[in-house]
Formats: C-alpha cells, structure tokens, sequence
C-alpha cells in the first residue's frame, strides 16, 4: 500500500520533467547474435526517470529483442542492462522488479481481475490486508473497480490492458515496458488509449519504454523516440528533433513523408540540379563536391502561383502541378520539377542561385507537398498550373548516410 | 422423400435408423447385462456383489487403477511440460515411445512385464535371490495398468501445454514469481481441465484391464483377482449370477465416468 500510496504522491508533482536527470535504466552497449545473424549492435541508450522512450523500428529492427533483454527474457551476448543505477545483467527476470505490458497482455485466465492484480503481492507473500488495499487503490487508478470480479476474457482489450497495467505497478516496477501495447486494437481505440496511457503514466511517475512500429504513435507517447533500424539506434532524440531534423535518410523517411533529391556541395551551398541552396549547415561537415541529399517534409513546400515567396523560405524551383489529391485534413500535390531550373524567384531576403550548367535528370522527379485547407481554398490549383516552390526547412545528409549516423545519435 | 412444409421427414428417418442400428451392437449387450444380472430378483444379485472375493477384486481393482493414474498423470504432466518446453535431440522418438503402448496389444504388454520382471526375467531373476517378487502382486497390477494407460493423460495435456502462451509464464517471471510459482498459481489452473480428463480416461482404461492383467497377476482369487478378472473366472466356472452382479458395476462405473467427460467438459475446459 506505501508504494501506491508514493506513486499517488509523486503524480502530485506539477511537472513530472523536474526529475529528468535521473537516470532510471540505462542499456550499456548491448549485443546480440541469434547464430551468425546480427540482431542488435551495440546498443545503448538511458531512459531518465518519469520519461516515456519509444524504441521505433520495422518488424525485425530489433527492438522487440531489447525489451526482452531489459527484462530479463533474454540475455545479451555483450553489454549491461542498469536499472536505476545497478548492474542487473546477470539477475533472472523475476529478481528485476520490471514491469512488462505483454503484446497480448498475457493476463492469468483462471484468475480474476483482483486476483492478476495482487498476483504480484501475492507471491512476495504480503499480507492479505496490504494486498486489499493495494488492489483497491490501483483498481481506481485504472477504474475498474466495478469490474474487480470478472475475468480477463469478460473485458475489452483496452480494459484488460489496464488490469495488465495495474498488476506490474503493485509491485512498483522499476521501469514499465510496452511491447506493442496498440497493436491489437482498431484505429480508433489506439488512439483513445495512447492518451489514457500517457495520462496514466504522468500520474504515477514511472519510467516506461514501448515499442512500436507506428511512427504516429511514437510521436504521440514518446517524451523521446529512438529509431532503431537493423539493430542499431539510427538517431535518438525528443519527437520534434527525430522528425525535424532526421539523422539519416532512413528515419526521415520512417517517421512521415519526406522528399529526397540528390544533391552536391558546392561553394558552401548544395546543388541540386541546376539550383544552388544556401544551406545553414556546418559546411565543415562536408567536403566540396560531395554528393548529398536534400530531404524535407511535404508540409515544408511552399507553393506559389508567382515568383513571390515567403520571407524565410529557400526558393528550390518551378515546376508542373501533376496531380492533385484530397486527403482529409490537407490537399496532396504531385509536382513535377522543371528539368531546366528556368526559374527565377523572388524569395523576400533569401538569396537563391542559378547555375547555367546542364540540368541534370534529378531535378525532373516529382516531388509531393501537401497544403493546409486555408492556404488550399485561398489559392485554388490546378493539374498543369506552373509554380513556384520554395522550403521552410530542409535537412542536407551526406548520400551514404546509411553508413555513418547522423551527429546527434550520441545524445 | 416428400418434403413437407416445415418437417423434413429424413430427419426422423435417419435419427431412427442410427437408433436401430446401435441396437444390437450397443443397447442390447448392455441391457442384457441388467436384464440377466436381476432376473433372479435383487436378494440373489445382491448377495453375488456382497461376495467376499467379489468385494475384494472391485476394491482391488479400485486401488491399482488409482496409483497407476496417479503416477500416469503425474508422469504426463511432467512428460507433457518437458516435451512442449524444449526441443532437443531425440524429441520427436520420445514423443512416439510414449505413445507407443496403446497400439501394443494388452496381452503383449502383460508379456513383456512378465518377461522383465518374472521369476526369470530379465531383471527379476536378480531380485529373486533378494526374496523380492513383483509379478503375481498387487504391483503388477499396477505395473500392467501404467504401461497400457501410459500416454492417455499425456496425450490430453501435452496438446494443451502446446497451446498455452509462453507469454502467460513470462510474465509471471517478470512480476516476481519463481518458476515452482509460476508453475502452481498459472499453468497449473490452465491445465485444470486436462488433468481432471486425463485423469478419468487413465482410470477408466486401468479398471477395465484385462489381457496384461491376468498375464502378470497370477489370477489368485482373493489376492490378485481383478473385477474383470474375477467376471471371467466366475463365468469359466459357470457362476453366471456372480459374473453378472460385478459387470453392472463396470458397466454403471464407466458410464459415469464418461457422463462426466461429456457433460462437465463446459467446466473442464472453463477459461
């Protein structure tokens, strides 16, 4: 009963970021081989006490092989698992007070609610009294106290991964771990329930890492997000530096839509085609001629009926609307470049450049934009309209970024 | 056949014909045994079941099926959690050397015990010197039991064990329980109903032994005389009132038992 009552007092606690700096698990350069296959490679990340990490990769990244590492399931071939601070690698996962939220809940059938609940007080022998009250507390916690009698198979999935919530904090778990917590559930439940979850988890002030495949869902839970790609961690940062600023291609194409064209340095500018762009980047990073690439978000195109851009924007080119799409929310626009970077536009105080070499056949790709409904309904388009286009933002990546991650995965 | 509104007359039809042809290959010979067994009135059936030899080779048949269900159900629990939790060499022929006992006619079974463990077996003639004898026992009753009931429990659990998500026990080992812990508060209960089942059919079979049993028992009336046994001793001698009163027994004894599995597999199986 103290540990809730103690969670119940730190979800009192205004800004559950105050306490960030604590680190509450880390992973220490773990590896790990099934056979000869490379599954995951040096591994290393810390997980700050109150913070939600959300390890993100396609099926097969690896990421479900480190949950299990972090709880004991599976043992790595190098490296350290620390939970706030000490060393449990060798401990079996029963001595590791972890809490794991199973893909599929993994409930205890025969059992009732009440029952998966104190399971964990239960068998640390506690007494009958303390198990009570700790299940009624957590019962309100997750609200489920008119369903205390039923069993796991009279619930809805998202009830029953409350109930599976509620028995790993009885025993107050040092970290909580998802494994794909959404992923049998519709659409629409998901996403109702990523919020109760992120709600539930700021008021009891637990660590937590989930895993998932959905990048819409890592953006929403995660306080932070890692990119995990084959093993590796590709880049490692809060959802706004991962999506902004991808460190490799790979997690810029991840984690949304994104625009690619091949570029070269140039006079501390990249060239794409014919364009020149001044690029904001530590050109020092770079060596001149060095092919890279330009990638940016469709909702980073700006598109204009005349030469008259934004303040603010890199003028890129003209080009050809291809198609246009409706897609709820925004209007999708195919625009094909124009092949001879004909175009000169007026971009407000952004200088932009020509070259007057051959064009190369990049600049003819098409690329995508999407445009917010008020900016749709003010400036109506058409398939076939000439504009102009320029970006908010952009990312420039050395071409072979796949080799090398990008600076900020040492965070 | 002419179909009339809202009455199919093949449905009448065939559920007759089924009835009437398990007539004479079921209901018959089972009615015969009530029909016969009290057709000298009551007084005379319940003396022949009061009979001293008749009590003893019931209880007798009670209490060898009862240990050798209890080890078989515990042999298939264990067997079952071995064979579905690891994969090893060799797995797969262990799998069928358990199963192999059923397809081994009972009187081979019976056999091969008396062949092991005989007087001049393989084994038994180093016990003889050492004044132990195990055939013509009680315990080679239950010897015979075990071997021909030997994969019945494990044949109902292991599929279970099979099905059942490894995730259930990993989660009970993340939350802090030990693997004797585990094994009792969460695969155990899953595991309730096939136990109960294995556990009716294994007794069912074992006390209706009767080809290894009267090889390795010795048929010694009043010693190592099973009901079934007794039931062919008394008909041999023409005792067909005595033979009869103990077949009822058998008779009702297995008809409950499978009542049971029928209709309490709802519960047997509750999730």
């Amino acid at each position: 009963m103290a540990q809730v009552a103690r969670m119940m007092k730190q979800s009192v606690t205004p800004d559950f970021k105050e306490s960030v700096s604590q680190t509450a698990a880390s992973v220490v350069g773990v590896s790990k081989f099934f056979g000869k296959t490379v599954v995951l490679e040096n591994i290393s990340f810390d997980v700050a006490e109150g913070e939600a990490l959300v390890l993100l990769g396609a099926s097969g990244s690896g990421k479900t092989t480190i949950l299990r590492i972090i709880a004991g399931l599976e043992q790595p071939y190098t490296g350290k698992i620390m939970l706030h601070g000490k060393d449990v690698t060798e401990l079996p996962a029963r001595e590791r007070g972890v809490g794991v939220i199973f893909q599929s809940y993994a409930l205890f059938p025969k059992m009732t609610v009440e029952k998966n609940i104190g399971y964990g007080l239960r068998i640390r022998k506690r007494s009958r009294k303390q198990i009570k009250q700790t299940v009624n507390e957590l019962l309100s916690l997750v609200q489920l106290e008119e369903h205390r009698k039923k069993y796991p198979s009279q619930l809805s999935g998202g009830q029953q991964q409350r109930v599976a919530i509620a028995r790993t904090l009885a025993y107050k778990p040092e970290v909580l771990l998802f494994d794909e917590p959404f992923g049998a559930l519709d659409a629409q439940t998901r996403v109702h329930l990523r919020r109760e979850i992120r709600a539930l988890l700021r008021k009891v002030n637990v660590p937590a890492i989930f895993i998932t495949h959905d990048q819409e869902e890592a953006l929403e839970l995660g306080d932070r997000i890692a990119v995990i790609r084959l093993g590796h961690i590709d880049q490692i940062g809060t959802p706004s530096e991962v999506y902004n600023n991808p460190a490799t291609e790979y997690v810029a194409t991840f984690l949304g839509a994104a625009n690619i064209l091949e570029g070269t340095i140039h006079n501390g500018h990249v060239e794409v085609g014919s364009v020149q762009i001044p690029a904001r980047i530590d050109v020092a990073k770079f060596s001149e001629g060095q092919s890279v690439k330009l990638i940016f978000r469709p909702e980073d195109v700006s598109v204009s009926k005349t030469q008259t851009l934004p303040s603010g924007h890199a003028c890129l080119l003209s080009g050809i609307v291809e198609e246009i799409s409706f897609v709820g929310a925004y209007e999708r626009l195919r625009i094909r470049l124009d092949p001879g970077g004909s175009a000169a536009c007026d971009a407000g105080d952004t200088p932009y450049y020509l070259t007057t070499e051959t064009p190369e056949s990049q600049t003819a790709k098409p690329i995508i934009a999407t445009r917010p409904k008020p900016e749709s309904m003010a400036t109506k388009l058409r398939q076939g309209d000439r504009v102009f286009i320029g970006l908010t933002s952009f990312t420039i990546l050395p071409s072979d970024s796949r080799a090398s991650p990008g600076p900020d995965s040492s965070k | 056949m002419r179909h009339v509104r809202g009455f199919d007359v093949a449905r009448p039809l065939s559920i007759g014909m089924l009835v009437f042809m398990m007539l004479p290959l079921v209901f018959l010979p089972l009615a015969s045994i009530f029909i016969f067994g009290t057709s000298n009135g009551l007084g005379n059936f319940w003396a022949a079941l009061t009979a001293p030899e008749a009590i003893f080779a019931l209880k007798l048949s009670m209490a060898t099926s009862f240990w050798a269900t209890l080890f078989n159900v515990l042999f298939g629990l264990f067997a079952a959690y071995v064979l579905s939790r690891y994969n090893f060499l060799g797995r797969n022929a262990l799998i069928v050397t358990i199963s192999l006992p059923t397809a081994i006619p009972t009187a081979v079974a019976g056999f091969a015990l008396l062949l092991l463990w005989g007087p001049y077996g393989t084994l038994g003639r180093f016990l003889r010197p050492q004044g132990i004898q195990i055939m013509f026992t009680a315990g080679a009753i239950i010897l015979a039991n075990i071997f021909v009931t030997f994969p019945l429990a494990f044949g109902v659990i292991k599929p279970v064990f099979d099905t059942m998500s490894r995730s259930l026990e990993e989660a009970s080992a993340t939350i802090g329980a030990t693997r004797v812990q585990t094994f009792w508060h969460v695969t155990l209960p899953s595991l309730r109903g096939a136990i109960v089942s294995g556990a009716l059919l294994t007794f069912a079979r074992a006390v209706g032994e009767f080809g290894s049993t009267i090889l390795v028992s010795g048929n010694l009336a009043g010693r190592t005389q099973t009901a079934p046994l007794y039931i062919f001793a008394k008909f041999n001698e023409g005792q067909i009132e005595a033979a009869n009163a103990i077949a009822i027994v058998l008779a009702l004894f297995s008809f409950l038992i499978f009542s049971v599995l029928f209709f309490a597999r709802d519960w047997l199986d509750v999730d």
